[in-house]
């Protein structure tokens, strides 16, 4: 029995046709989907253990649902296999924390794509890149992934570009931008081992994120100098906030870092303290806030944070710092935060076991 | 071929626009002031033309720390009580 069948579109038994059909109807990113064809849409429910109608994310502002069923669909319209809807359906119940504010991210002027990073063991059953051309095309569960969150978004909760999406220059991420955390000689603890999941549980982690800034450093040889050069992107007058931030090391730059014994929180630490740009600075530019200023300085201030100047992020921890790309290139990355304080903070969920639901 | 419908299979819409006024004249008026640069300064300017040219009561400002979030819903049920209508807007 089909969810419901009023829901079902008879189209000619023709691929092509059918994939034409799907953007005459407006379901699609630009890009040509796979036809949600029923006996694939079931295949994939097969992957979630909650029925069809189990809503998994709630639109804030106009109340829209996305439901398992939903989500199935948009999933094989990207070109997901089967086996890789638990991390979607895990990445959207991230997304609806309220704190997420995906209808913000998705909505404003500033181009937020929603940024997943899956970590665990889950990102090798699946076959996802954590190596090589890490944010580039090439693998299935990469660009397919990401792909539905998009497709759910615009298909589910009708964030249409011009209309209820209000991106002013958009971003190459709305596509998609999913990316598995590199494990290979990975020298810090993952990050589903951070967030308190029990062991062999991974997750996703969800992140409202701005435009990607490659950091390239091939002469820097000590901790120092590599992050400095992070820190130098972090704190750059175009994107300076308090908002949170995304940091992937090359393995290059990692065994530099760590290497000199340096843990995630000891490289947070030096970033925090150095992704900063001083008051006078930021006046020159005209982004300077006396409201912001005392948001970060006043009596909940972390020790790092200098008088006279403003850091990005409000304490170390907004830094998300792990590894990821191929072994050969100085070339690590910067991610900023959509919001430019606390309207979104990343959060995250684990995939495919149900940990903290009633 | 039998194609499933991609989009949301819940409630269309929970949420919808109030109606609106029959007439602005003496209505009050309340600023929703949602924290982003320059705002509470630009609704002021556009309430004081309310009040000059429909003769509004304009009340004391409402805030909301995150102006990408729906305003939290004590906030909306304290104007609700107060003020016949709210403008808000970005200022940047």
């Amino acid at each position: 029995m089909p969810f419901d069948s009023r829901r079902i579109h008879d189209v000619p038994d023709d691929l092509l046709a059918a994939i034409d059909y799907c953007y005459e109807q407006g379901w699609t990113d630009g890009l040509p989907v796979i036809p949600p064809v029923v006996d694939r849409v079931d295949a994939t429910l097969a992957f979630e253990g909650r029925p069809p109608e189990a809503v998994i994310a709630t639109h804030p502002a106009t109340g829209l649902q996305l439901t398992v069923h939903a989500a199935a669909v948009n999933a094989v319209m990207a070109g997901c296999m089967p086996e890789y809807f638990p991390v979607l359906v895990a990445a959207f119940e991230a997304m609806d924390k309220p704190d997420f504010n995906f209808h913000g991210s998705t909505a404003s002027t500033g181009g937020s794509a929603p940024l997943l990073i899956v970590s665990g063991p889950v990102a090798d059953d699946i076959g996802m890149n954590a190596d090589v051309n890490l944010f580039g095309p090439g693998n299935r569960a990469n660009a397919t992934i990401g792909r539905a969150v998009r497709l759910i978004l615009r298909n589910v909760f009708q964030m249409i570009p011009g209309i209820s999406d209000k991106s002013t220059q958009g971003n190459p991420g709305k596509y998609s931008f999913c990316i598995a955390e590199r494990s290979r000689s990975n020298p810090w603890p993952l990050l589903c081992e951070t967030q308190d999941y029990p062991p062999g549980v991974s997750s996703v982690t969800v992140f409202a994120a701005g435009g990607f800034c490659n950091v390239e450093n091939h002469g820097g040889n000590t901790p120092e100098q590599i992050l400095l050069s992070v820190a130098d992107a972090m704190a750059n007058y175009g994107c300076i906030t308090l908002g949170q931030s995304v940091v992937i090391l090359s393995p290059e730059h990692m065994r530099i870092v760590a290497g000199a014994g340096w843990s995630r929180s000891d490289a947070q630490r030096f970033l925090f303290t150095h992704a900063k740009r001083s008051i006078e600075g930021m006046q020159s530019v005209g982004k300077y806030r006396d409201s912001e200023y005392d948001h970060q300085h006043g009596s909940n201030a972390h020790a790092l944070a200098e008088a006279g100047f403003v850091h990005r992020g409000m304490t170390p921890d907004d830094i998300l710092i792990t590894m990821g790309g191929g072994d050969a290139g100085g070339h690590s990355c910067f991610i900023p935060s959509w919001s430019r304080g606390r309207g979104s903070i990343f959060q995250h969920k684990p995939i495919g076991v149900c940990i903290d639901c009633v | 071929m039998r194609l499933y419908d991609p989009t949301s299979s819940g409630p269309e819409r929970t949420l919808f626009r109030a109606p609106p006024l029959p007439a602005l004249e003496g209505r009050t008026i309340g600023i929703l002031e949602n924290n982003k640069l320059n705002a509470v300064e630009m609704l002021h300017e556009v309430a004081a033309l309310f009040e000059a040219r429909h003769g509004c009561v304009v009340r004391p400002v409402y805030s909301k720390s995150n102006a990408s979030a729906p305003a939290p819903a004590e906030v909306l049920a304290k104007a609700a009580g107060d003020v016949d209508f709210l403008i808000t807007g970005l200022g940047d």
